[in-house]
This record gives structure tokens, sequence and C-alpha cells, in this order.
């Protein structure tokens, strides 16, 4: 129709002059890079991990794992149709949940340690109480239209889920019902993060981009661009300040919030696999980030440098995770073990 | 028919809509200033951080501890 025609053209020069606007904005503050800065920051040297422990009972592929507030216990899940509570320190699996559905794709561990939650395929997200006597569905968040790509609790009554159906929701677990849907992606989302504060969360989705939003608005902030393919992983700085992002683009970027862009891009020419997963270190030098190529890369912050890799996975590395007390990096593999490195 | 156009048009206002909060953000730091906090804050915590500083045998808990036998 004519009229919608001449309506999209003034939608369209309106978006090109905000689009504009935005960029220089960003160049305006674009006084220098994280490479400058990072001149004056100590050498890290060659990050030397050893492997302490690999974890073995799943049966098939492992999609995700999340470490407790304790930073002992950790919880893992696979295709094999379960999820498994483990104690790091012994190495011995402390509690089985069996999964109506197998195909999951993403765990997660609430602060105060007595739940877990878990979803995928089946497009739900089904928290468990793991205290019980034996595991005990609590609820099933159904709400999504697609599948459930990541879940984070914020405590025992909440919870925040990403579903491939291109929106984020946050949950109440009292009721069972979605307090706030968050919708901006064009594409599945895929993965979420918390802020230390909790006040803000952020996401990554196939559209490539990552977006800021205010938790208790539902509005979104920031939208930050620059990956070239799907993001698959998010992590905040732990500062709060800015965050960290891996992508089927081979690459990892840091994003500062304040300055509302790109600051710095891991990459190396070697590096032909995409990125699946990432975790930082406590002091958010170190990132590691598991990639296609089975293995997890360890690069400098800070300088961009890669200074190390963990080598010891059969298949992809499709999760990783660094507990609270920061006394280790945890590996998940397609190969259905968990490794401990420290 | 109206249907896939209006469509696009609602589409179009949602991204304008959007983009017109992103452009009123205040961009008040410079990348040199918050870079320079981001670098600030790793060296602040370097000794905080167990895997830059590394860990002692005695206190690794994720390594198994070997038993001794008395023969």
């Amino acid at each position: 129709m004519a009229a919608d025609k001449a309506e999209m053209d003034v939608l369209k020069k309106e978006c090109d002059g905000l689009r504009t606007q935005i960029e220089a904005a960003r160049k305006g503050v674009n006084d220098g890079n994280m490479s400058s800065a990072a001149g004056s920051a100590t050498d890290v040297g060659r990050v030397q991990l050893k492997l302490r422990k690999s974890l073995k009972g799943h049966l098939a592929k492992i999609y995700s794992m999340h470490w407790a507030s304790d930073s002992r216990s950790m919880v893992s899940a696979s295709q094999d149709g379960k999820l498994l509570v483990w104690d790091t320190h012994t190495g011995n699996k402390l509690v089985a949940v069996p999964l109506k559905s197998a195909w999951v794709m993403s765990v997660a561990f609430a602060p105060s340690g007595n739940l877990v939650a878990s979803g995928g395929l089946d497009n739900m997200c089904t928290v468990y109480n793991i205290k019980a006597a034996s595991p005990k569905t609590l609820r099933e968040l159904d709400a999504h239209t697609g599948y459930l790509s990541c879940c984070r609790f914020l405590s025992d009554t909440e919870i925040m889920t990403a579903s491939g159906d291109t929106t984020c929701c946050l949950w109440d677990l009292e009721t069972g019902k979605q307090k706030i849907i968050f919708t901006n992606h064009i594409g599945d989302c895929m993965s979420l993060a918390l802020s230390p504060d909790e006040n803000t969360f952020i996401s990554g989705a196939c559209d490539s981009l990552a977006k800021l939003w205010d938790l208790r608005e539902g509005t979104c902030k920031q939208t930050f661009s620059g990956h070239t393919s799907d993001i698959n992983a998010i992590q905040f700085f732990p500062n709060g300040n800015a965050f960290v992002t891996g992508s089927d683009d081979c690459s990892c970027k840091m994003y500062d919030l304040r300055s509302d862009q790109e600051v710095i891009t891991y990459q190396d020419a070697s590096l032909n696999a995409g990125v699946t997963s990432l975790t930082l270190s406590n002091s958010g030098r170190l990132i590691f980030a598991g990639y296609d190529d089975f293995n997890c890369h360890i690069w400098d912050s800070l300088k961009g440098e890669k200074v190390g890799v963990l080598s010891g996975h059969d298949n992809r590395v499709s999760c990783t995770g660094v507990p609270a007390d920061g006394m280790g990096v945890c590996t998940g593999s397609w190969d259905s073990f968990l490794k401990l490195w420290n | 028919m109206s249907g896939n156009s209006s469509n696009s048009v609602i589409q179009a206002q949602k991204l304008v809509d959007q983009l017109r909060v992103e452009a009123c953000m205040e961009r008040i730091k410079q990348i040199s200033l918050t870079a320079g906090d981001l670098v600030r804050f790793c060296q602040d915590h370097r000794r905080s951080d167990p895997l830059l500083t590394g860990i002692a045998a005695s206190s690794n808990p994720f390594k198994d501890k070997k038993t001794c036998v008395l023969l």
C-alpha cells in the first residue's frame, strides 16, 4: 500500500539518522583502546594449569554445567537425560536427577544450593528441589515457544531464562508465572548473565548482538554489535562495567558498558573453531573460552593475547565455569567428561 | 493486502523506538578512562585470583591427596 511504503520510508530515514547519531557518540568517546591502556599491566606469562580431576559419570554429551555458591558442589547436564550434582573435592556424585526430556541444553544452581533448574528442546525450564530425600520437581515453567538455551537463578523465588523464541524471561517461582518478558532480539537467545548487583543482565543471540537490559523495568538499554555470527556465550567482567562474549565467528570480544562499544577482540588466525562457552577468573584477567576444536583456550583479557590452553577433551568443549572462590576451572565436553584444572 | 506491510511498519516502528532509547544514552566516559578502570581492577585483585597466583599443593581442594602408609 502506498501509505505504508511512505511510512516505511520515513521510519527508515529516522532509523538511519539515529544509527548515525549513536555511531558518532561512540566515536566521540573512542580515544584509545584496551591494548594501549593495558600497557601498564603486569604480564601474566604462560598460564599452565594442571588437570586435577576427570569426572566420569555421564553417558552422553555434556551440554552445561554450573557451580554452586559454596565453590564445592557443581551440577552438570547431559543428553543422557540426567543432571548430576558433584562434590568436586572428592569427585563423588551427590545427587542424580532423571529428566523427563533428555534434550537438555542448560542447567543452573540456585545461590541457596537448594534448587537446580534445567531445560532444553522441551521449551520448558524445570526446577528441582535437590535437598529433598529424592529430587522433587518443584515447578515446570512452560511458556516459551522455543528451546531453553540458558537459565540463571536470582534466588529461590525468581529465575531468568533465555530462549530460542528470541525472548528472555523473568519468572516468579512461587506462582510459576512469567513476571517480565524481554523482547528485542531478532534471533534465538543463546546465553544470559546477571550483573553483580542484579539490577541488569546481558544476553547474547543468533542475531550476533549482545544486549543490556534493566531487569526490573524490562527495557533494553544498550545494544552491542561487532560479531559476525551467533553469540553463544556471555559473561560479565567482575566489576560489572564490561562483559565478554564468545561467538561462532571464532572470536571473543570485550564490550565496555560506559563507552557503549567493543574495546578488544580476542582472535587468532590459527583458531578456526567457534566459541561455545566462556568464563573469567576472579580478577577478570583471564578468560577461559571453550571451542569446537576440543580445547579451552586461555586469553589475557587486558592484552588480548593467548596465554595458555587446557587440552585433554576428545570432543567439543561445551561449557566452562570458575567457582566463586576462584580456585579452579571446570570444563565440560561432548566427550561426556568434566575436568577440573588449576 | 495491508497485512504484511502493516507488520513491517510495526517492526520498523519498534526498531526506531529502541534506537531512540539507545541514542539518549549518555556516553560520558572516554574509552581510555574506562579501559584504565578495568586495568586497575585486574591489578587490584591480582593477589586474590588463585589462578594467577598459583595454589599451594597443601591447600589445593581439587588435588587428589596421596595417603601416607607407615610400613
